[in-house]
């Protein structure tokens, strides 16, 4: 199979690339624009910890075909916050001991975030019901709904 | 209590911006130039011998590199434990596997490997792999592999016991004990195969040089022993060999305690012939079959006790099932021994017990490392033992349990435990008064509560080798550089090692900087397991600190001009005690003697002092670690669905005295974790095999671990009884939270039901069996 050109926004910047059509996501991501970021734990879309936003929802990218995100807005770990200002999540996450072995951090932090997107009051049982397609064998994901909280609550202040 | 300025606080992880950030280095992330994938060829078969193979196809696939298999691999024997490098006379590590073997002896043995531009191409190659295979017969249970006609699986070991060990723990006479008994109570249990799961799969990178050095970037436990393994098997100075995490490893929980299963020598091998830099990482798949599980196995325990419920006898025994390989598989079943004898006051005790091997996956080390195999069963019986006798659990353990100073059949002091304290906060949280009244006639769904207590250990010693090393050096601008051999598997050393190393100094923590998990830039050390890191290599942290410090005072009591026993060092500057601290001498007591020019000095003006004068300062730490006891209580409060056959957990108390949390936020993040494995362990993770030995539980989605949907309310205590031996009192915390989880859950679950299962993990088929079997 010839190459394609795969036009897509990442992380709020252009980006254009030659894949081919078999090519995974989190393939391109890692191997081919070095995001390492972006875990790969099963390459079966079991484990979550490829975890990335596309157009607005959380997606295992070892899942998606690269040629799907054609047109799409993608966000990954390294485009949502740096040490100059961190995500709201990614500071609780560090604040609150949600990290440990940090191999599902990312993909955990894209999870919440794609949650804390579209509502900054979930409750636990919501936390909870996003959060369990993303393993954690560190935690016992307590720390980590309550990052979540605190980070929505963080995100409701600045509202 | 002391008030500390660094220990002692939940401070932020040092590691968490760059983990945060997904800018973390961990092995499966790493590229070279110029690097190769490696991709492994497994058997399909449980059990056979390899007629013939032929890779020429393979070797002419347009980006192939290398093709290795037992033919043009090192033929050096080793095992991939690091026991092979801390086993300690009269006992003998036992060797038992090649880089690639002409007989394979479980379902994903490596067969060959190859090396490739792409992963893609590797694959493919694999396929082009030619194998003519001779089936052997296999065996799966190790009951039936210790029967005379069983299948021999290594020649060199006949019965099928790794290395002939088995091991007897007598302390008293178990059989006047039990005669002496007013009650005798013994029941048989089965455990299950569980795996780590750990998030990274196993990984190395090698770089074979052309002048013969060897640096593997891997995913291990314990760089140093990985060297010493690597440089047996490929016959080079231990010398040339550097091992070093990236620096970060995606979880352990005892899976790498030596080498990544094969990742290493695979990796080297494929270098060596390609001389290419050569990145293997297991899949998902691979991991689960071909890299060491927690050790199924048959644990019968025999309890006695006197009418007013002291326990007189006891009896354990405990045959496992060791898998393919050796690996941990001596040293499992005598902790599985120590731990079953450790926990309760009896003085008539036996424990016999000892590994099978089989034609499964290897079992090898796994957080608790045979602890919870054998707390399952004997907190099981401990209760029936309550019951029986008209006791309430609580009153029987606190009657029963391990005092300070107590003889015991460890070798080493029972020196503290704070166990009674966890039992009483636990209780109190989980509403043990509740217990036995919680259920309506007739409801569907019935609540029960149950207790598990034990202990564990804080490092191997004196069972296996154990030392640590450290070094502090005292940089020109008078911060802190610390540098230790083990590696941060996510349990946090990398933060808590320097928060030790600051306290000791008398710097605040972003003064400390940490190297760690390298074999070239660090000293020796054993590396991460038992529950060791933070107390034995805390330890050689705080020595090395301390001649550090020492150091740093005479060197500033000579520019002081006062003796170094009359300094203090606070927050980064030297001042004489009992003085104001300030450049300023005027108006302090000593200037006006005339006994010192100056009453302070800043670390940073003595450490460039000192360098202008062609001096540092440099820490060394060199311990051998006691050992300490770590306990715990758990309490579980469950609700059995009679309809759907599923057990719950609503609550878990977990209760733990860790000697001294030195970060409180990381003790709780261990607790925690090690409790939802433990509620994986009791409910719903487990491996079976089909009638060919192919493992069934392959991938995430069959093996059922919990999530975060199955996370219950985890109610953590924290016991501080500050053992004389640790570092501030530290003791052990990796392992406890997963020792006692299924006792305390399987109890519960007899509360709610009345059903004792001798059997777990306790899904929705034993669950309906069982259910079935009492409507009868």
């Amino acid at each position: 199979m010839s190459d394609k050109t795969l036009k897509f926004t990442l992380n709020g910047e252009p980006m254009e690339i030659a894949v081919s059509p078999s090519d995974m996501l989190v393939d391109v991501l890692r191997d081919r624009l070095e995001l390492i970021g972006t875990k790969k734990g099963c390459g079966k879309g079991e484990c979550g910890a490829c975890t990335v936003i596309m157009d607005g929802e959380a997606v295992n990218s070892c899942l998606v075909p690269a040629m799907k995100a054609m047109g799409a807005t993608v966000e990954t770990i390294e485009g949502i916050g740096s040490p100059e200002k961190f995500h709201p999540v990614q500071e609780t996450f560090m604040d609150l001991g949600a990290i440990q072995c940090g191999f599902c951090t990312p993909g955990m932090i894209m999870s919440s975030k794609a949650l804390l997107d579209k509502t900054t009051s979930p409750t636990s049982k919501e936390i909870k019901k996003v959060l369990a397609g993303n393993i954690c064998r560190c935690t016992g994901y307590v720390k980590i709904e309550e990052a979540v909280l605190a980070a929505a609550e963080k995100m409701r202040e600045k509202q | 209590m002391k008030d500390y300025n660094v220990i002692g606080h939940s401070v932020r992880r040092l590691d968490a911006v760059e983990k945060a950030t997904g800018t973390a280095g961990f092995t499966s992330d790493m590229k070279l130039p110029g690097m190769l994938y490696g991709k492994v060829l497994r058997s399909p078969h449980a059990h056979a011998r390899i007629l013939s193979i032929d890779t020429s196809e393979a070797e002419n696939l347009p980006g192939v590199k290398a093709v290795a298999t037992y033919k043009n691999t090192p033929r050096e024997l080793f095992n991939t434990s690091a026991t092979m490098t801390f086993t300690v006379p009269p006992l003998k590590p036992v060797l038992d596997q090649y880089i690639f073997d002409n007989v394979v002896r479980y379902v994903g043995d490596e067969v060959a490997a190859v090396a490739a531009a792409s992963e893609k191409i590797a694959e493919a190659a694999l396929k082009l792999i030619k194998v003519e295979y001779e089936l052997l017969p296999a065996v799966f249970d190790p009951l039936e592999a210790m029967t005379p006609e069983a299948p021999v699986i290594h020649e060199s070991h006949k019965k099928n016991i790794p290395g002939g060990e088995v091991i007897q723990i007598p302390y008293g006479d178990a059989e006047k004990g039990f005669a002496e008994s007013d009650l005798v109570i013994e029941k048989s249990f089965k455990v299950p195969v569980q795996k780590q799961a750990q998030m990274e799969t196993q990984a190395a990178v090698a770089q074979v040089g052309l002048d013969g050095k060897i640096t593997v970037w891997s995913t291990t436990q314990t760089p140093h022993p990985t060297k010493m393994i690597l440089a047996k098997i490929f016959s080079v100075p231990e010398s040339k060999v550097r091992v070093l995490n990236p620096p970060y490893i995606g979880g352990g929980f005892g899976v790498r305690i030596g080498l990544s299963a094969k990742a290493e020598p695979i990796a080297v091998a494929l270098s060596m012939l390609s001389k290419r830099p050569v990145k293997v990482v297991y899949t998902r798949k691979e991991d689960f079959i071909a890299s060491d599980t927690r050790h199924a196995g048959y644990v019968t325990v025999k309890l006695g006790a006197k009418k007013d419920g002291a326990f007189h006898g006891f009896y354990v025994k405990a045959i496992l099932n060791g898998g393919a390989y050796c690996s941990f598989s001596c040293e499992t079943p005598g902790v599985l021994g120590c731990m079953a004898l450790a926990v309760y006051r009896i003085p008539n005790q036996l424990y016999y017990g000892h590994s099978v091997y089989t034609n499964t996956t290897p079992s090898g080390a796994m957080r608790g490392f045979g602890n919870p195999q054998a707390m399952y069963p004997i907190e099981s019986v401990v209760d029936m033992m309550a019951e029986q006798l008209g006791m309430d659990p609580l009153e029987l353990r606190l009657k029963n349990i391990m005092q300070v100073g107590d003889p015991w059949a460890l070798p080493y002091k029972c020196s503290s435990t704070g166990l009674a304290e966890c039992i009483e906060k636990g209780a109190r949280s989980i509403g043990w008064e509740k217990r036995g009244k919680l259920n309506q006639p007739g409801a569907k769904k019935l609540r029960g509560i149950g207790v598990g207590v034990g202990t564990h250990c804080s490092n191997a010693w004196p069972w296996c080798g154990d030392y640590s090393n450290a070094y502090i050096t005292v940089q020109q601008d008078g911060s802190i550089h610390l540098a230790t051999g083990v590696p941060d598997m996510g349990t946090g050393t990398s933060t808590s090692l320097p928060q030790l190393a600051a306290e000791v100094m008398g710097v605040r923590l972003d003064q400390v900087s940490i190297t760690f998990a390298d074999t070239q830039s660090t000293p020796f050390d054993i590396g991460s397991h038992a529950s060791r890191t933070l107390y034995a290599a805390g330890t050689a942290v705080v020595a090395a600190t301390r001649d550090a410090r020492r150091q740093v005072l005479e060197y500033a009591g000579d520019l002081l001009k006062v003796p170094p026993e009359r300094l203090e060092l606070q927050n980064s500057v030297i001042y004489i005690a009992g003085q104001a601290v300030g450049d300023d001498c005027a108006g302090s007591g000593v200037c006006q003697v005339g006994e010192s020019e100056r009453k302070s000095i800043s670390l940073k003006e003595l450490a460039y002092t000192a360098h202008l004068r062609n001096k540092q300062f440099i820490g060394i730490g060199r311990i051998v670690p006691e050992n300490a006891p770590p306990w715990h209580a758990h309490f579980a409060e469950v609700e059995v669905d009679t309809e759907l056959c599923q057990v719950r957990v609503i609550k878990i108390a977990a209760v733990h005295d860790v000697g001294k949390a030195i970060n409180p936020m990381i003790v709780e993040g261990q607790i925690e974790g090690g409790v939802l494995m433990g509620i994986g362990y009791a409910l719903s993770e487990e491996i079976k095999y089909d009638e060919k030995g192919k493992q069934l539980q392959d991938s995430f989605h069959k093996y059922m671990l919990a999530t975060a949907d199955d996370a219950p309310e985890i109610d953590i205590m924290i016991v501080e009884s500050n053992d004389p031996t640790g570092p501030f009192g530290a003791k052990g915390v990796g392992e406890t939270g997963l020792v006692p989880t299924a006792a305390a859950i399987a109890n519960a679950v007899y509360d709610a039901t009345g059903i004792r299962f001798t059997e777990i993990p306790l899904n929705e088929e034993r669950v309906y069996q069982a259910l079935k079997e009492i409507s009868k």
